[in-house]
């Protein structure tokens, strides 16, 4: 049996029987399942948004305008506000050579 | 064409060995064959990495619970075997791939505590006959089995035929050629040799056949 082909298959005797597939047969078969203990465990999506890394807090006052133009600046860019700081903080340290 | 799917509860019995052996030993008698691999440790996507796959193959990887049924649709045609390797545990996914199956297999290593979780899917399957009002064919194999049967390996044997329950001969072997599989990729012709490789070709070739007799409605 080890050489060539081991046995030959006739593919018109494989047939796929027919399949309930509807919605109504699924549920059938999610409950007798479930009844065995076979429930769902697909890792669940996360719903919402996710947590920011931003843990960080600055507790700085800045001049009404300042604190309007960052304000703007981030939702033009669609960023938090902390990254506008962030910016600017690397913008500083890299003009003191930091 | 036919879905055989591969299915026990137990992890470590051996399902994606069964599965990989079936399927390349049909592409090697001149089948299509698509694989869904549904198992989260992706075995048989490990596999198919390893090396060129055989002619007449395909892999579809990390096939989830959502996805399976639309998935089988899709393969389930004419001139393709599709095999559906499940993930070892009791789980919604296993019980929607067997309810789309033309063929179980239940791979079991001959001990109490196998037999014990495999016989979990023939209960799952009763049901979903009962359920979907469809017969569903299944069929256990004994896997890692050893030259010489042990008087454990008689007994869960003569209990699962003495409750009707159709047993694959032969069994396939515990041999180094089907572990070597997830090293070398392919299939076990072109691998390099590993221990007894006829006898490991002649028992891979005889179960595929066993199995093709069971979609053919031999048996």
């Amino acid at each position: 049996m080890t050489e060539g082909k081991p046995f030959n298959i006739d593919l018109g005797r494989l047939k796929s029987r027919e399949k309930d597939r509807s919605p109504q047969a699924l549920e059938k078969v999610d409950r007798a399942g479930e009844e065995l203990g076979f429930i769902g465990r697909d890792a669940q999506k996360r719903r919402g948004r996710r947590p920011s890394p931003r843990t960080g807090q600055v507790h700085a006052k800045v001049m009404p305008e300042v604190s309007e133009e960052i304000a703007n600046e981030a939702k033009r860019r669609g960023v938090q506000q902390g990254v506008i700081i962030e910016e600017a903080w690397a913008l500083y340290k890299d003009k003191s050579g930091n | 064409m036919p879905t055989v799917v591969i299915a026990s509860p137990k992890g470590g019995a051996g399902k994606s060995t069964t599965a990989i052996l079936l399927g390349t030993e049909l592409a090697h008698a001149g089948a299509n064959v698509v694989m869904l691999d549904c198992d989260p440790n992706r075995s048989l996507t490990l596999w198919a990495d390893r090396g060129p796959l055989p002619d007449r193959m395909r892999v579809l990887s990390n096939v989830t619970e959502s996805e399976i049924v639309k998935t089988i649709k899709q393969y389930d045609t004419d001139g393709q075997i599709v095999i559906v390797d499940l993930e070892g545990v009791a789980s919604r996914l296993v019980s929607r791939a067997i309810s789309q199956a033309d063929l179980v297999i239940t791979p079991m290593r001959a001990t109490t505590l196998d037999a014990t979780i495999g016989i979990r899917a023939l209960q799952l399957i009763a049901e979903e006959e009962e359920a979907l009002d469809r017969k569903i064919p299944h069929a256990v194999v004994f896997t890692m089995t050893k030259a010489i049967r042990s008087k454990q390996h008689s007994g869960i044997s003569s209990s699962l035929a003495a409750q009707g329950v159709d047993l694959i001969d032969p069994p396939l072997m515990e041999r180094s050629a089907f572990s070597a599989l997830f090293e070398f990729g392919g299939n076990l012709r072109n691998m390099p040799a590993q221990g007894n490789m006829n006898g490991a070709i002649d028992n891979a070739a005889q179960f595929a056949q066993a199995v093709y007799k069971r979609l053919a409605g031999e048996v």
